[in-house]
C-alpha cells in the first residue's frame, strides 16, 4: 500500500497544475468560512445591539454560529459547497494518465490494473482526509477567535462526516474519469450532474416521492451535515433528525463507484 | 528455458473488426525476433495484449515459461507504440517512477540515459522533449534493471538516421550479450539488418514466421533479351538450375535461381551454343522488399 502511495506520490509531487488547485482549494476553505463568519457574526451583533434584551433571538439560534460546539458542523456545512474541486482534481489526476497514456506504461512496467486503480483510491482517500482536517483545523480556528465557549463539540462526527462527503464526491469523478477516459467530457459531465441535475432531481423527487430526493448520489453526501442553524431549531422543537439512512446511503454509494470504477479499469482495453 | 514468448490461438476483435486472426508462434530464447507487417497489420495490438493493455477474444500464451502476469512483466523492457510519460515531469523523475514500478533499477537511471545519450537532459521536462529524445528515454526506461527480455514496438520511430543507426547498434549489443529482443516494425530494412527470426503478420493473420533466412529466402535473378525473344525462350528451357522463368516489363526474361547458384557465364555460354546472341545480361539479387510485397500484397493494409 505505501509503494502504491509513493508511486502516486512521484506523479504528483512535481505538478503543479495540481499544487496551485490544491493549496487554492484548501485557502477557500478558510476563505468560505471566513465570508459566512463575516456575514453572520455582524449580523448577530447588529441584533444585539439593537435590541439587547432580546433574549428570544439568543435562545432560537443558539450561540453564535462559529462558536464551540456549533463551529464543527458550520465550518463541515460551508466547506461543503467546495466540494466539487477534490472532485475535479481527481478527474485531472486519473484522466491525465489516459492522455499521456502513462496508464498503460504503468501496466507494462509491473502494475497490475487493481493496483493501478487502488493507488489512485488511495490518493483520493488521502485527499479527502487532508480536506477534513484542514475543515478541522478551520473550525478550532473560528471556534478559538469567536471565543463564545471553551474548546468543545462533537467534532469526531463533523470530521468523519466532512471526510465521507468529500470522499463521495472524489470516487463519483474517479468513476466517471473510468468510463469515459476524456477529461474534457468527465469534467463536464460531473459538473452538469453535481450542479445541476443533482439538485434538479432532489426537488423533483422530493415533490413527487416522498422525500426520496435524500437518496440521490451527492444528496445523500450533502445531507450528512445540514444547515447547523436549521438544526438547532429543528432541536428545539422536533425530533432530531436521524441521518443513519442517509449515511447508509453515502456510503453505499461510495462502494457502487468504487465497484464500478475497479470493473471498469480491469477489464477494458485501455 | 528456451522459449521467451509462445503464443497459442491468439484472436482479437475490435467490434467487427477483426484485428488477430489465430495467431501462433513461439519466440526462442536469445533471438532478436522481428515482427513485421504493414501499418494496421496487428503488431501493435499483439505487443498489447501480452503486455495486459488489451484483452484478447481467444487463446493464451505464456511469457518467460509462466502464464502472463505483473511480476513476470516487471522483467522485461517494454516500449510500446509511442513513449509514454508525465509531460510536467523530467526525463530523470520519468524513470524514478518506472524504476518504483519495477522495484529495479534506481541506481541505474543515469547509466541508462547516457547509453542513449539523454544524460545532459536529463532534469529537462519530458515536454520540452523532441520526438527523437522522447523515442530515446523510452528506450532508456526499457534497459532499467538490465532485464533479458526487451520489447520494442517500432524502436526508431521519430529518430534521425544518425539516431536510427545508434539504436541499431545498441539492439546488436543487446543481442550480443545474449537478451532476448522482440521488435515490431513496418520496416523491413531495420528487421533484415537486426533481426535473427521473423514473423510476418498481414491483417491481422499470421502469414510466416522462423529464421530469418528461412521466410525471407532470397533469390538470385538473371536477366536476359536476345533479338528473338521467342527463340531465347526456347533455347533457356534446356539449362538447369533456375526454379521458374519470368517476362519482365521491361522486354526481357528473369530466370530465379536459389540464392547463390546462378552463374552468368553458363547461361551465356548456354544461348551462344544455341545460336542466340544476348543483348542483355544482368545478374539481380531480388530484394527483401519485392518479398515483403509478394508476401503481405502491395497495398497498404489501412
Amino acid at each position: 500500500m505505501l509503494h502504491l502511495l509513493k508511486i502516486e506520490w512521484l506523479k504528483v509531487k512535481n505538478y503543479r497544475t495540481f499544487w496551485v488547485l490544491f493549496i487554492l482549494y484548501l485557502v477557500s476553505i478558510v476563505g468560505a468560512n471566513y465570508l459566512i463568519h463575516e456575514v453572520l457574526q455582524a449580523n448577530l451583533r447588529d441584533t444585539i445591539k439593537k435590541q439587547p434584551t432580546d433574549a428570544f433571538i439568543r435562545m432560537m439560534i443558539g450561540s453564535p454560529p462559529y462558536a464551540f460546539p456549533l463551529s464543527w458542523a458550520m465550518t463541515a456545512y460551508v466547506s461543503s459547497f467546495l466540494l466539487i474541486i477534490p472532485g475535479f482534481l481527481t478527474i485531472i489526476l486519473f484522466t491525465n494518465e489516459f492522455t499521456y497514456k502513462t496508464h498503460r506504461q504503468n501496466l507494462i512496467d509491473g502494475l497490475t490494473r487493481n493496483q493501478f486503480i487502488s493507488a489512485k483510491l488511495l490518493s483520493i482517500v488521502t485527499l479527502s482526509a487532508i480536506s477534513a482536517l484542514t475543515v478541522g483545523l478551520t473550525a478550532t480556528g473560528f471556534g478559538f477567535f469567536t471565543g463564545e465557549n471553551p474548546f468543545g463539540g462533537n467534532y469526531a462526527r463533523y470530521l468523519s462526516l466532512s471526510f465521507l462527503q468529500c470522499l463521495n464526491y472524489c470516487v463519483m469523478a474517479l468513476m466517471l474519469g473510468t468510463l469515459f477516459k476524456r477529461s474534457g467530457i468527465a469534467l463536464g459531465v460531473y459538473f452538469i450532474y453535481v450542479v445541476i441535475f443533482d439538485n434538479v432531481l432532489f426537488q423533483v423527487l422530493n415533490k413527487y416521492i416522498y422525500n426520496t430526493g435524500y437518496f440521490l448520489p451527492m444528496e445523500s453526501a450533502d445531507n450528512l451535515i445540514p444547515l447547523p442553524l436549521a438544526e438547532h431549531l429543528q432541536n428545539q422543537f422536533l425530533d432530531r433528525r436521524d441521518i443513519s439512512d442517509i449515511l447508509i446511503t453515502c456510503i453505499a454509494y461510495i462502494l457502487l463507484w468504487v465497484f464500478i470504477s475497479f470493473r471498469k479499469f480491469k477489464t477494458d482495453d485501455l | 528455458m528456451t522459449t521467451v514468448l509462445s503464443l497459442k490461438g491468439i484472436s482479437k476483435n475490435y467490434g467487427r473488426i477483426q484485428a488477430l486472426k489465430n495467431v501462433s508462434f513461439d519466440v526462442p530464447a536469445g533471438s532478436v525476433f522481428g515482427i513485421l507487417g504493414p501499418n494496421g497489420s496487428g503488431k501493435t495490438t499483439l505487443l498489447g495484449i501480452i503486455l495486459d493493455i488489451l484483452r484478447p477474444n481467444a487463446g493464451s500464451f505464456e511469457l518467460l515459461g509462466h502464464p502472463p502476469s505483473a511480476e513476470v512483466r516487471k522483467g522485461i523492457g517494454t516500449l510500446l507504440e509511442t513513449p509514454n510519460f508525465y509531460h510536467y515531469l523530467s526525463g530523470e523523475r520519468n524513470l524514478r517512477i518506472a524504476a518504483e514500478i519495477k522495484g529495479r533499477g534506481l541506481n541505474d537511471i543515469d547509466t541508462v540515459l547516457q547509453k542513449v545519450n539523454l544524460h545532459q537532459r536529463k532534469t529537462s521536462k519530458f515536454n520540452t522533449y523532441s520526438l527523437g529524445m522522447k523515442q530515446r528515454l523510452a528506450i532508456a526506461s526499457t534497459l532499467l534493471g538490465d532485464p533479458n527480455v526487451l520489447i520494442f514496438d517500432e524502436p526508431t520511430n521519430g529518430l534521425d538516421p544518425v539516431g536510427i543507426a545508434e539504436i541499431r547498434e545498441l539492439i546488436k549489443k543487446l543481442a550480443k550479450e545474449g537478451k532476448t529482443i522482440i521488435m515490431a516494425s513496418h520496416l523491413l530494412d531495420e528487421v533484415e539488418k537486426v533481426c535473427t527470426h521473423v514473423a510476418i503478420l498481414k491483417k491481422g493473420e499470421l502469414l510466416a514466421s522462423g529464421h530469418v533466412d528461412e521466410v525471407l529466402v532470397n533469390e538470385d535473378i538473371v536477366e536476359i533479351a536476345a533479338a528473338d525473344l521467342e527463340k531465347l525462350e526456347n533455347t533457356i528451357q534446356s539449362i538447369n538450375g533456375y526454379t521458374h522463368i519470368k517476362h519482365a516489363e521491361n522486354g526481357t526474361l528473369q530466370l530465379f535461381y536459389p540464392m547463390g547458384s546462378a552463374k552468368l557465364e553458363e547461361v551465356n555460354q548456354h544461348c551462344f551454343n544455341h545460336g542466340v546472341v544476348l543483348t542483355h545480361l544482368l545478374f539481380k539479387k531480388k530484394s527483401l522488399e519485392t518479398k515483403f510485397f509478394e508476401l503481405t500484397g502491395k497495398d497498404s493494409d489501412r
